[in-house]
């Protein structure tokens, strides 16, 4: 029977490496754009957060998948969601007009309200992952790894 | 597998994945050819100008509305320096996006894309939240001294909506996501901010001096 925890963790996994692979294979520029309309970020530092957040996104994901240092993909990930939401709740806010002009590349445009529930539906699936960490570490590098050595 | 450590595998899944990336964009970059210039009635300045602008436009969106008049203020004061072509990318989440992109294609069609272009831009606050914005676009192509006559004709014309979607795709292969969105000498600059920053760099690089480009 499958492992709902080990399901949960792919899937979790499968959305962050779309999510990081969609910015990586495209101009960073674009997601510069959407780091600058949150209005949070200076220049350098906007810059630097639109070259590196994609490929944490990205590893992640893959850590996520495979199962590989899985405790800390997930507390990476728990930060983050909760970083996604703090960001996301400023702008909601601040009355910011992020959904204007295909902020979020045009496909996957979503009003904020609607990221707002997904980011807490990630959150909470993460951290209930984080509570059930054997279970979720089942079918896992990580379990390989331990089960190799003893 | 069963050699490889814990960490030596970690490494090895990274750089597969830093790979995997590189090749992605190596290839997609290789599908992309070069902009054709000039051919475009919707194309303003001098073709050999220090500083080409390539702009993919959603006449709905007010950025590209505010990035429209900024560069129009630029070519008033430095219309020796620019060149600039405008592309269609109308949005999907914008109702009037396609059709005031229809609208100027058939004032392109008449050598009246500027006019239109700037009318369209300035009064966008009048008819970007109407339920039917068609008598906006219409008194606008009257105001840009268009033949309503042949604009009813064009209007109706596959060819027209067919070159739209084409620019569209053609801006998306180009790694267009979002409006508006600028090739500055061939580099990609997305949103308004970046486009000003952009331009008073190339100022100073190329010793222009100091880019205004305000009232």
């Amino acid at each position: 029977m499958v492992n709902l925890f080990v399901m949960i963790r792919v899937m979790l996994g499968a959305l962050f490496i779309f999510s990081g692979f969609m910015k990586l294979t495209s101009p960073y520029q674009n997601f510069l754009y959407v780091v600058q309309s949150y209005e949070i970020l200076m220049s350098p530092f906007d810059g630097w957060v639109a070259r590196l957040f994609p490929w944490l996104e990205f590893f992640i994901g893959i850590f996520l998948v495979l199962g590989l240092w899985l405790e800390w993909a997930l507390y990476g990930t728990l930060i983050m969601c909760t970083v996604f939401i703090v960001v996301v709740g400023q702008a909601m806010m601040r009355q910011l007009p992020i959904t204007e002009c295909g902020c979020f590349g045009e496909k996957f445009s979503l009003p904020l309200p609607t990221m707002l529930v997904v980011d807490n539906l990630v959150w909470i699936l993460t951290a209930v992952s984080l509570m059930k960490l054997p279970k979720t570490s089942q079918r896992s590098l990580d379990q390989y790894f331990v089960s190799g050595h003893s | 597998m069963s050699k490889l450590s814990k960490p030596q595998l970690t490494a090895l899944i990274i750089i597969l994945g830093v790979a995997v990336i590189l090749v992605v964009n190596w290839y997609k970059e290789s599908l992309i050819s070069a902009f054709q210039k000039g051919i475009s009635a919707r194309a303003k300045g001098q073709l050999n100008a220090p500083i080409q602008i390539i702009e993919y436009i959603d006449f709905q969106c007010p950025a590209c509305a505010r990035g429209s008049k900024f560069l129009k203020k630029c070519f008033q004061k430095y219309s020796d320096k620019f060149y600039l072509e405008v592309k269609n990318y109308p949005l999907a989440m914008h109702p009037h996006s396609f059709l005031s992109a229809r609208y100027a294609q058939c004032a392109a069609k008449q050598k009246k894309f500027w006019p239109f272009h700037d009318l369209i831009i300035d009064r966008q606050d009048q008819w970007k939240n109407l339920a039917n914005a068609v008598p906006a676009f219409q008194k606008i192509a009257q105001d840009s001294q268009m033949d309503i006559k042949n604009l009813e004709v064009c209007l109706q014309d596959k060819k027209i909506e067919e070159t739209i979607v084409a620019e569209k795709e053609d801006g998306a292969s180009r790694g267009v996501q979002s409006t508006p969105t600028y090739f500055i000498n061939g580099k990609i600059v997305v949103g308004y901010k970046l486009l000003e920053e952009e331009l008073v760099n190339l100022f100073k690089q190329g010793g222009y001096g100091e880019l205004v480009c305000y009232d």
